[in-house]
Order: C-alpha cells, then structure tokens, then sequence
C-alpha cells in the first residue's frame, strides 16, 4: 500500500529532515511511528500525501509513483488518505455535520450521498446527538471525533494520523485509539505519529522508530520504548 | 453537477457577503472609471458628429430657409457655378437637400421620439456646404457673407476659429478622461487583486482542508475566479447609467447652450452609445478577470 524507497528530504542542507528512509506498510497495516520531536514523523506523514516531495528516493502510494504525478493529480491521490491532526483543524463556524459534508462537498459528491453518509459516519463515532452542534460547544475528544468522521467519510484506503492524541487526557485518548482500531478494521491502513508511550505499549502494533532522521527500528508488535 | 454549482455559488456569495466593504469599493471603482472612460468616448463621438458637416475643408455652409423657392435655391447654385468656374474663390461644393438634411438629422436624433414627431422632411433646411480656394479667416468671412443677402438664405455659418477652438478643447477634455479613466481601470484591477488576496486569506482554513481532502484545483479556485469578474461586471452595468446621465445632461447642455450654438448636432447616437456600453462591459469584465488570475496565481497557491 505504501512503499518508502531511500527516501531524503532536507529543508536546509544542513539539517536533513529524513535521511535514506525505506520502508514498506502493507494493506490494512495499523503503524506507529515514534520519536523525539524534530526526528522526522511529521516529515514522513507529508511525504505520503504529497504535502511534500522528498529531495532524492521514490515513494509509492497504492502502487503510484507519488513523487513525479503531476499536480492536478494530487487531489484525486488525497481522496484516498484521510489525515487527522493534533488541532483537529474543524471550521469552527459550520457545525459538525456540515464540518463533515464539507469533505464531500468540495469533491462534488451529490447531495443524496453526503445527505446518507454523514450521519452513517456521526453514527460512527458516536456523535449522532451532536450534529448540529458548534465545534467550540463540543471536548476535545469530540472535536477529534469530528475530524475523524470528516477524514474517514470518503472510505479512504489510507487514514494518517499526526499526534491525534497529543492535546487529549489518557482517557479520552483511549477512546480515540479504540475509534482508530475500529477503523483499521475496516481495511484502512493507518499511520499514526505518536508521542504517546502509553498508547504504543498497549495496542502493541509495528513501531517505526525515527531519530534524527533515520529509521532505527521497524518492529512489529513493538513497544515505544 | 447541480449540487456542485450550488455549493460554489454559496461558497462566492459567502465570500462577497465577509468582505461587503471592500467589494462594493472594487465595485465603485470599477463603475467610476468605467464611466470616464465610456464618457470620454461619448465626447468624443459628439465632436466627432458635431464636427462632421466641416469636415474635408469645409469652411462654410449657407442654410437656405425652409420654404426657400426652387429658383432661389437654382440662383445659389448658378453663383456657386460661376464662382468656381471662374476658380477665384470656390474650390467646391456640395448641396444638402431637404431629404438628406432630414436623413442626417434623423440619425442624429435616433430614439428622440418627441423632437422627431415635430420635425418633417418640409421643415429641414436645404444647405451648401462650401470649400473656398482661399481659407484666410478674413476671405472666408467676406466671401461668405455676400451669400448672407440673397434671397431665401436664412443664415451662413462659419466654420471660425471658435469652432476649431472648441474642437480642440472637446477633444482635450475626452482626452484627460480617457487618460483619468485608464488610470482608475488599473487602481480598479488592484483593488479587485487586493480584495481577493485578502478573500482568500481569510478563507485559508477552508482552502487548507480543501486541499487535504482531495478537492480539485479548479474546484478551490472558481469562487475566486467569478467572485472578480462578478465585481468588473456589476461595476460596468452600474457605469451604463452613469454614462447615460452624462449623455443625457452634460453632452446635450453643451449642443444648447447659447454660447456653443455653433457645435449643433453635439450628438451621440443611439447605436453609438449601445457600442459605447458594451465595450465598457468587455473592458470592465476583462480587467477584472485580469486581477483574478493575478490574484488566484499570486495568493492561491493550489
């Protein structure tokens, strides 16, 4: 599903952001990627939606060259990976369900499908009661359970995920990993960038370890250690 | 495609509605300049009419009264015979019929059911549109008013220094709008630029999400790229009535007034004036598509 081939990027010459990185997450795959801040994640979660093209080495999305698809193909490659973040970046003057069709809005999905799909996925992550509530009404934990719905309601192959837990408590946390499993159930393959020890050590699944821009561990079943 | 035309409609109407004051400014200074430059055209056609029957070296022209008998008018043109045979003072010559003079004058008045209802073929006076050999001021004045006594001549009028001074000024005039005008298109395109870049700044976290899930490039752009030509568009219609104004009060109190009786006919007609509007729209739509590309390629960055 995804294939890193000695892949580099440097935003300054000095300071490379990831260094000769393969790597290689198959389909329906659940993987964390660790490491310190300024290692290299949030550059490896760019790398695969084509936020950003690496300096040298390929990458391959669903068996497509990313790095050379020219530019007015990148939307129809990001139809096929949802993202979440820390912020959960909503737009805090639509309400939940419309943060939600949005997503489907602006790819031209008919009104009869967004009008079906968007409380199917609020249904999801149980969020049915709170549709036509404000972002700013809602806990953190529900506000990152709109962003889910909102990445996940165009059934996407790929959900990446960067720090999704890093502004919620443990126990909302929890809940969130449990929403993301659900879906990695589904056949999403998910790429989680976590900070989050606790998290990592209890799903047990493969951890990719990045410091300084290396890759220093693949494991699977791996701990955050 | 019904739901996506809708939501796009939403989504520039949206931004239009966030950014009213700095859209109807776009608005306004796409219509003032607009209506300069449209006005500066509307002068300009005016001398142009006016000036018409001088044209080609035209220096006098000696109106028959309107019941003028056929033998007054044959005497006229006996005169003009001999006087150009003879080559000493006239070069050439021309004679409007009634009918002719009633054609032009219809042209002219296209549209002024009132005046045209009053008038006739009868009413219209024959005239001679006259080029002496010699264009002295003092000769052409002389020749022409030996005309001035002959019977079943109403008047002789002249085309003096005051009409070619006046000619020059109208053209100055247009000129000076036409220049104003282009200048306020340009301010007029930066405007629409600027009100976009800022458009577009405050809509950053819609375009952000757009891009992440998968929304087409030409998708992010097209509210933007109606939203400028809308405001070139909608400054242009408010332009036609301005110019209309302009047309009406200012260009025919210059044909009435006492002073410049001499520019009768100062006159835009209406196929000119239609002319004179669409190419306002064109300009005024295609100044402003001009801002949006600048602004969806400078600030848009899909």
């Amino acid at each position: 599903m995804i294939r890193l081939e000695n892949v580099s990027k440097e935003y300054s010459a000095d300071s490379p952001a990831l260094i000769d990185a393969s790597a290689e997450i198959e389909k329906g795959e659940f993987v964390f990627l660790v490491g310190a801040s300024g290692s290299g994640k949030s550059t490896f979660i760019r790398l695969l939606n084509r936020e950003e093209k690496p300096t040298t080495g390929k990458v391959y999305v669903a068996g497509k060259d990313i790095v050379t698809l020219s530019s007015w193909k990148v939307p129809f490659l990001r139809r096929n990976i949802g993202c979440i973040f820390q912020d959960f970046r909503l737009l805090p003057k639509r309400t939940v369900a419309e943060n939600v069709a949005f997503a489907l809005e602006v790819i031209g999905r008919p009104k009869h499908v967004i009008d079906q799909q968007v409380p199917a996925i609020l249904d999801l992550v149980g969020l049915s009661e709170k549709s036509h509530r404000m972002p700013d009404e809602l806990s953190g934990g529900e506000q990152q359970r709109v962003s889910i719905a909102r990445a996940f309601v165009n059934r996407p192959l790929i959900l990446l995920a960067d720090e999704p837990t890093g502004n919620l408590d443990p126990d909302t946390a929890v809940g969130i990993m449990r929403l993301l499993d659900r879906i990695n159930r589904t056949g999403t393959t998910v790429v989680m960038a976590t900070h989050d020890r606790g998290i990592v050590d209890t799903m047990r699944r493969r951890v990719i370890e990045l410091s300084d821009g290396q890759i220093v561990r693949d494991q699977s079943g791996g701990q955050y250690r | 495609m019904i739901g996506k035309t809708r939501f796009l409609l939403a989504e520039t109407g949206q931004n239009i509605w966030r950014n009213i004051a700095l859209t109807l400014a776009s608005i306004l200074v796409a219509a003032v300049s607009l209506t300069l430059f449209g006005t500066s055209q509307l002068v300009a056609r005016g001398v142009e009419n006016a000036t018409q029957r001088w044209e080609g070296g035209i220096e006098f022209v000696v109106f028959m009264k309107a019941d003028a008998e056929q033998s007054q008018l044959d005497a006229i043109e006996t005169l003009l015979e001999e006087s150009s045979v003879e080559g000493s003072t006239i070069d050439e010559w021309d004679f409007v019929s009634k009918e002719e003079t009633y054609d032009e004058f219809i042209e002219f008045f296209a549209g002024d059911e009132e005046l045209l209802d009053t008038i006739s073929v009868e009413t219209m006076p024959p005239s001679f549109r006259i080029r002496p050999t010699d264009v002295d001021a003092g000769a052409v004045e002389a020749l022409g008013s030996t005309f001035e006594t002959k019977p079943g001549v109403r008047t002789v009028v002249f085309a003096t220094e005051v009409i070619r001074e006046i000619q020059t000024n109208a053209e100055k005039i247009s000129q000076v709008m036409l220049w104003v005008g282009v200048l306020l298109l340009v301010a007029s395109a930066i405007v629409i630029l600027t009100t976009l870049s800022i458009a577009i700044s405050s809509r950053r976290n819609e375009i952000e999400i757009m891009k992440l899930v998968g929304a087409s490039n030409w998708f992010i752009r097209i509210p933007f790229m109606i939203e400028g030509p809308l405001q070139g568009v909608i400054g242009a219609l408010l332009s036609l009535p301005l110019m209309a104004v302009a047309r009406r009060y200012v260009i025919e109190d210059f044909s009435e007034s006492d002073s410049l009786k001499l520019l009768e006919g100062f006159r835009v007609t209406d196929s000119e004036f239609l002319f004179i509007s669409l190419t306002a729209l064109a300009i005024g739509t295609a100044v402003a598509t001009v801002g949006s590309i600048l602004a969806v390629s400078r600030y848009l960055d899909v």
